[in-house]
């Protein structure tokens, strides 16, 4: 019984580096070709807030929370920018247009700057 | 007029007459009997010679009678207030017996070691001074220093159920956590450096996406860009020092406008859009 299934399992380490790596590359592709500009801006932002919470996260992590406060309001504000971000992209996205026919992109932005307003107001509420 | 010069002047001669009179004690005697009636001392108090102390024992009735008198004549009177005083003069403790005398100044006080008054004071192996105070509207007080008498020591009171509140409490010790330490500069500059260095990243990716904002100085569309600049700015004033109330009412008044000029640039763009399309 263990002995097919080391085999079965050994024998993908070889093929399946090329088989993802060509995935990867075609999903960036397409990625790159097919999606609206103002989508990448968005998806830029997303990248920017994903990694800006990280470095916080690590910050909290491995040196210390000591202003927890600050910490909280940081990290938090990240998320709550991230959650915000992220509707405001699935409801321009034009593929969701079926999904989102009451919303125009005009109206998700507004929804976008008084979501982000209250949010800010938190924020600096917590700042300390 | 004359007579009645002499009518006022007789009353006010009367009533000198009876304020100088004095009161005092006649045939003040003291009987001590143990607790089965059998008698241990009977004496007459002299009147001006302060006896040998007293002593009474633990179940032992002391009994003292006498009789107040006007000027030492027989006349008994009755003064207006009576009092036995039993004086501790080095605990400085005392206790006031008033005593009963009747109309004809004969009094008889009683004292119950078996069962002792409840003003008389705590008491040790000192004597207690006696003494007899006489107080009346018309004489002069009088104060009699009887005798001194031994007493059993009373026990030592019980505490007062409430006593230990009355009491000092400790000092209170407050003992706080060890203060919070910064990092040292060179891991906050880093880490700070860490933290912005996303910012570049997201720079660099919308330069090379191309953000273009050509519509960003039209004056439909400006408005409402500076106005939401304004509300950053004011949540920046209000880490800095404004307070929560300040904070809201400028708030509401800068959304007034923002309301509007979020309408007109977001209608804009929206026509750009569909024409666009």
């Amino acid at each position: 019984m263990a002995g097919p299934k080391t085999a079965k399992l050994s024998s993908p380490p070889t093929t399946t580096p090329p088989e993802t790596s060509v995935a990867v590359s075609m999903l960036w592709e397409s990625y790159m070709q097919q999606t609206p500009n103002r989508l990448k801006l968005i998806d830029a932002f997303l990248a920017f807030i994903v990694l800006s919470g990280v470095t916080q996260f690590v910050y909290c992590v491995l040196v210390t929370n000591f202003p927890f406060n600050a910490f909280l309001s940081g990290f938090g504000s990240s998320i709550g920018q991230f959650v915000l971000t992220a509707s405001l992209r699935a409801q321009v996205n034009p593929q969701n247009r079926s999904e989102f026919k009451d919303v125009s992109p005009e109206r998700a932005f507004a929804d976008f700057a008084l979501g982000s307003i209250v949010l800010h107001f938190f924020v600096f509420n917590f700042l300390g | 007029m004359i007579p009645r010069i002499t009518f006022h002047l007789s009353w006010l001669v009367i009533a000198a007459g009876v304020h100088a009179a004095t009161l005092s004690l006649q045939s003040p005697r003291v009987t001590i009997s143990s607790s089965d009636a059998t008698q241990l001392l009977s004496d007459t108090l002299p009147s001006i010679k302060r006896p040998e102390p007293l002593t009474l024992g633990a179940s032992d009735i002391l009994k003292l009678t006498f009789q107040v008198t006007e000027n030492g004549e027989g006349k008994g009177v009755q003064p207006h207030q009576t009092f036995l005083r039993f004086y501790d003069s080095v605990s400085g403790e005392e206790g006031i017996q008033p005593v009963r005398v009747t109309p004809g100044g004969k009094a008889k006080f009683e004292l119950n070691m078996a069962r002792p008054p409840a003003s008389l004071p705590p008491t040790t192996d000192r004597p207690l001074a006696v003494s007899l105070i006489l107080g009346s509207f018309v004489h002069d007080p009088a104060k009699y220093d009887l005798f001194d008498l031994y007493v059993p020591t009373s026990s030592t009171p019980a505490p007062h159920p409430d006593e230990a509140s009355f009491h000092v409490l400790p000092p209170i010790v407050h003992t706080f956590r060890p203060e919070q330490k910064l990092p040292p500069k060179v891991v906050s500059i880093v880490f700070a450096a860490l933290v912005l260095s996303p910012w570049a990243i997201l720079l660099g990716l919308w330069g090379k996406i191309g953000l273009s904002v050509p519509h960003l100085v039209s004056p439909r569309i400006l408005p409402f860009t500076a106005l939401l600049g304004a509300f950053e700015v004011l949540l920046v004033r209000y880490w800095v020092g404004l307070k929560l109330g300040q904070v809201l009412l400028y708030g509401g008044i800068l959304a007034i406008p923002t309301i509007f000029a979020g309408k007109t640039a977001l209608a804009t763009t929206g026509e750009w859009r569909a024409g666009k399309h």
